[in-house]
């Protein structure tokens, strides 16, 4: 066993870690601080994201029909780690999950716009899952599309369409059979422009950031934005969920928070006179979160050499969800004790430390145990394919 | 990276969970848990089969295998409760022995190979169990040393043909091997938790010849570290196995208990808390692999294995109370294999450093670490 990364893979992250400082220029982290702007959209987003196109990172992990690079999913792990680690908000859902499927499922048209598009850093994809009575219980979803002869006919609402309000198409869940017995069969998979007249969203403000609900009113869609098998796309969604639960606790976001947060408790002496870090309440707190961050690089790490060599336990995915999602609501409140009250205070304002990014990713990280499939769904999976106990019902 | 097992590796681990099932079940346990824990017929048998062995040089009569492929026999001792000294005499004195001991005095490893002895190692003194620190001292004198002071919690120590054993002197720490019947030496039974023969040693002028010193200086100090993060890593392992037991009993058995009419598994508090146990072991399980493979490879490994044994001290704990817990009256009834399982989480969890003290620790490291950027 050797858990370290080869020369080459060292090379990779530290090529990608200086590649990012581009991307997140001074104009690009400006942009950021408006709320509208924090999950993306603005110029400087569109810009840089253009950028990752044209250099071929985009395309990492793509086939090289693609123009990709075939990156192994340990590499694309280190991506992944490196674009997070530092702050970009790049869509991986878009390029990860909803490409590679709109690729394979989508039509030769679809393939040179949208998965080109998508390639290319010009295309920005949300996804129109949940509905107000449709959040753990995806399946009981109710927003329907029906056959007609111009192509699909579909109405109903989404809630908590993220990047919607920028994004160019979304990825759209809906009901095609009413009949079904089994409430999971009976959905299909549509790719939605935003620009149809049918389409409507408006903001919805969170305790971190801006979501959206989003409408589809009588909206006539033309047949070849209907992706994947008729009343088969259980399987496109859950696909999709699994990778989504594991882009969810990629570690390099909490490991630069954690440096960034000793060095200052290094760099800043307390009224004492002495260096923050020196006192042991502070020493023990870092130690907490080292000692859990270890854990999920390997595990995170482990995972992605597991999907290589095609032995990913089902219930590994949601290991990683629960331990990982619970471990940075712990991370946030171990580093806020640190900085003390002043991790309070909000980026914009005087007296902010590490600008207020604490204060900010503790309210975003508010979502993370019941978004992505809630965490007591997630010790149904793992009592159930981990350790083969029965189910309740 | 690669987290594949080799294939002798899987070798030894196939073989190695074949020897301790033929002899680990409750009824042929029982002879053992009021006895040392340990059983000389499995001892001779490892012995004959190569265990032993795994990772003791060939020029010895060993296998020659890393220090990860020993840890895999251990993860088995500790799924199946072995009653088999394995930590104390294969990593705790057999590695150090093989890595800085003289030609003489590793001439014993081939009779630790075949089973025929038991080495030990005396990390411990009371309120200190840091080997780098002793209290007990020695002295040069005409033909070697003399040494004076209190080891306890000694693994083994009535067994044992040689004890390594750590001392201050005015020439820095001292590292060397006691033979327990030296004159000056008084070794009394001390009951431990988890029932493993352990020994109070109290050394008073006991005379040691030049033969028998390991190391001295920074030399000693490199040594003991060896032994003890070895044996740190080693403890870790064996709770892998030993935790991961525990929560496969606790699953094996809520399935089957029926209450209200139905399988308590079906409960959701009850399938809950044991898939939080299941997720703890992951965590330790990792933390470990990593911290093993490291010293494997003599990598820098000190926070690793810091890291490792806090997730060990605190897995071990939530997953036996977590177990007994959902078993109920069973689990602490003897006639049922867990509670042995919890009196050596208990056992496991507080040597050579609990959570609390190896946070503190680790703590330190990390300022130092942030201080000096």
């Amino acid at each position: 066993m050797d858990i370290t990364l080869t020369p080459e893979q060292q090379a990779l992250q530290l090529e990608i870690r200086e590649y990012m400082k581009s991307i997140m220029s001074s104009a690009m982290i400006e942009e950021m601080k408006d709320p509208e702007y924090y999950e993306g959209g603005g110029p400087e987003y569109r810009k840089g994201l253009r950028k990752m196109g044209q250099d071929g990172w985009i395309a990492l992990s793509w086939p090289k029909e693609y123009g990709g690079r075939e990156a192994t999913a340990i590499e694309q792990y280190i991506f992944t780690e490196e674009v997070m680690r530092s702050g970009f908000p790049y869509p991986f859902l878009t390029t990860e999950a909803i490409g590679p499927i709109l690729a394979e499922y989508g039509s030769d048209e679809i393939r040179e716009t949208v998965v080109k598009g998508i390639l290319q850093g010009e295309v920005v994809i949300a996804i129109g899952y949940s509905e107000p009575g449709a959040g753990t219980d995806l399946a009981a979803l109710k927003t329907k599309a029906e056959k007609n002869d111009n192509g699909w006919l579909i109405n109903g609402q989404k809630i908590w369409t993220s990047l919607a309000n920028f994004s160019d198409y979304i990825w759209l869940a809906a009901r095609t059979d009413s009949d079904a017995v089994k409430k999971h069969k009976g959905l299909s998979m549509f790719l939605v422009p935003k620009d149809n007249p049918g389409f409507s969203h408006t903001p919805i403000w969170t305790l971190g950031v801006r979501t959206n609900a989003t409408y589809f009113e009588d909206l006539q869609l033309d047949d070849k934005y209907q992706i994947g098998e008729v009343n088969k796309g259980w399987r496109l969604i859950t696909g999709q969920l699994n990778r989504e639960r594991l882009s969810l606790v990629n570690h390099g976001p909490i490991q630069i928070l954690y440096e960034d947060v000793a060095t200052w408790a290094a760099e800043t002496q307390g009224k004492d006179g002495q260096p923050i870090i020196s006192k042991p309440w502070v020493q023990t707190n870092l130690a907490k979160v080292k000692t859990g961050l270890e854990v999920l690089r390997v595990m995170n790490w482990k995972q992605a050499w597991a999907i290589e060599e095609n032995r990913l336990g089902m219930e590994q995915a949601s290991v990683a969800k629960v331990y990982g999602t619970e471990y940075f609501v712990e991370v946030y409140r171990l580093l806020m004790e640190v900085l003390g009250q002043d991790a309070t205070i909000g980026g914009d304002s005087p007296g902010a430390l590490l600008q207020g990014r604490l204060e900010h990713r503790y309210r975003v990280g508010s979502i993370l145990t019941f978004g992505g499939g809630c965490n007591e769904v997630q010790r149904d999976i793992i009592s159930a394919a981990g350790l083969w106990m029965p189910r309740a019902r | 990276m690669d987290f594949k097992l080799s294939a002798e590796q899987q070798d030894v681990q196939k073989l190695a969970i074949q020897i301790f099932a033929d002899q680990t079940d409750n009824e042929h346990l029982r002879q053992f848990d009021n006895n040392s824990r340990y059983d000389t017929k499995l001892w001779s048998d490892l012995g004959e089969t190569g265990i032993l062995g795994i990772s003791i040089d060939p020029v010895q009569g060993g296998m020659g295998f890393g220090f990860e492929t020993l840890c895999l026999v251990i993860e088995e001792a500790g799924r199946s409760m072995a009653p088999a000294p394995l930590i104390p005499v294969l990593v705790s004195a057999a590695l150090p022995l093989q890595k800085f001991g003289t030609e003489q005095q590793q001439s014993i490893l081939g009779r630790v190979a075949t089973g025929d002895c038991l080495i030990s190692t005396a990390f411990a003194e009371p309120l200190n169990d840091d080997p780098l620190t002793p209290s007990t001292t020695a002295e040069r004198v005409a033909g070697g040393w003399q040494l004076s002071g209190l080891k306890h919690c000694v693994p083994y120590g009535a067994q044992a043909e040689k004890i390594l054993v750590s001392a201050q002197s005015s020439e820095g720490l001292v590292a060397l091997w006691l033979s327990p019947d030296n004159e000056g030496i008084e070794l009394t039974d001390q009951q431990s938790t988890s029932g493993e023969a352990q020994s109070h040693m109290t050394l008073t002028n006991v005379l040691v010849n030049d033969a028998d010193i390991m190391a001295i200086g920074s030399d000693a100090e490199t040594a003991m570290t060896y032994a003890l993060q070895r044996t740190q890593a080693a403890l870790c392992a064996f709770s892998v196995g030993m935790t991961d037991k525990m929560v496969r009993l606790t699953a094996g058995y809520t399935a089957e208990r029926e209450q209200f009419d139905v399988k308590i598994a079906t409960f959701q508090a009850v399938a809950h808390r044991a898939a939080d146990a299941y997720i703890d072991v992951e965590c330790l399980r990792l933390a470990t692999s990593e911290a093993v493979s490291l010293l494997d490879q003599e990598k820098p490994a000190d926070d690793s294995v810091k890291i490792a044994k806090i997730w060990c001290g605190d897995v071990t704990h939530r997953t036996s109370q977590a177990s007994q817990h959902l078993h109920g009256g069973i689990g602490v009834d003897r006639d049922y294999p867990l509670f042995r399982y919890s009196l050596w989480s208990k056992q496991v969890e507080l040597t050579l450093g609990g959570s609390a003290q190896l946070l503190s620790e680790l703590g330190e490291s990390i300022a130092e670490t942030f201080l000096n950027r």
